[in-house]
């Protein structure tokens, strides 16, 4: 098997893995679950999966590397704080209603 | 040398976004971009220990695969406890430190940070942990500060 045909494979495994990663954590967003339950398994979806797909659209356009260099930095850095960001707004809204 | 550190930091990042973006590495491209770091407008900044800059980066980094590691255990394993638990800061009182292990704890999908709480000595963070031995306490997730 050649080199081009290995990376091919690869990229479509990350590729699917990442798919996977993305149902499977949005998919709870549906049901009914604690907020911040949803949240970590957006956290799956979200950083771990796009950066899954990222990986895969590397392997696959190797031409774009800068590209998508800044956007893999810039999804995990993104959606890990905003995570946060969402996590600190839920302790706001659960202190307001105790006396 | 700790003095320099945030401007050599802030200005090396700000050039690195800059050289990815462009995609050029010519001589004036780089001069542009340099000029750029510096111009735009930098938030005060406190003197920055390298060692515990380097240290809390290698954990950040490291904390990339067990996110892996801890996402294929969520997706595999039955339905995990949640609990909450506090940390302490490594140094509350750096705002890159903070962000770090902010990034770092948040990364994973097992633990999230609430807030900083005692002063911003402490980090609340919510973590689900994986269903254990049915023996133990059922809402006792997490380990105890």
């Amino acid at each position: 098997m050649t080199l081009a045909a290995l990376a091919d494979h690869a990229s479509l495994l990350l590729l699917g893995a990442g798919l996977l990663f993305w149902f499977w954590g949005t998919w709870p967003l549906l049901e009914s679950r604690s907020y911040l339950s949803k949240l970590h398994a957006l956290s799956v979806a979200d950083t771990l999966g796009s950066a899954l797909m990222l990986l895969g659209l590397l392997l696959r356009i190797p031409g774009q590397w800068p590209l998508l260099v800044l956007a893999l930095l810039a999804l995990i850095l993104w959606n890990t704080i905003f995570g946060y960001v969402l996590a600190n707004c839920s302790l706001a809204s659960r202190r307001e209603p105790e006396p | 040398m700790r003095r320099l550190l945030p401007l050599l930091l802030t200005t090396g990042f700000r050039l690195a976004v800059w050289c990815l973006l462009t995609a050029d590495l010519s001589r004036l491209n780089l001069l542009i971009g340099l000029v750029v770091a510096l111009l735009l407008p930098r938030a005060h900044s406190r003197p920055l220990p390298l060692r515990a800059l380097l240290r809390a980066l290698g954990r950040s980094l490291l904390a990339v695969p067990q996110a892996y590691l801890e996402a294929l255990r969520l997706i595999v394993g039955r339905e995990p406890v949640e609990g909450e638990f506090s940390e302490a800061t490594t140094d509350g009182t750096i705002p890159l430190l903070v962000f770090l292990d902010v990034f770092r704890i948040t990364l994973t999908p097992f633990t999230i940070v609430l807030g900083l709480e005692d002063g911003g000595r402490r980090y609340r963070i919510h973590a689900l942990t994986p269903h254990r031995a049915p023996a133990v306490g059922p809402l006792a997730g997490g380990p105890t500060p």
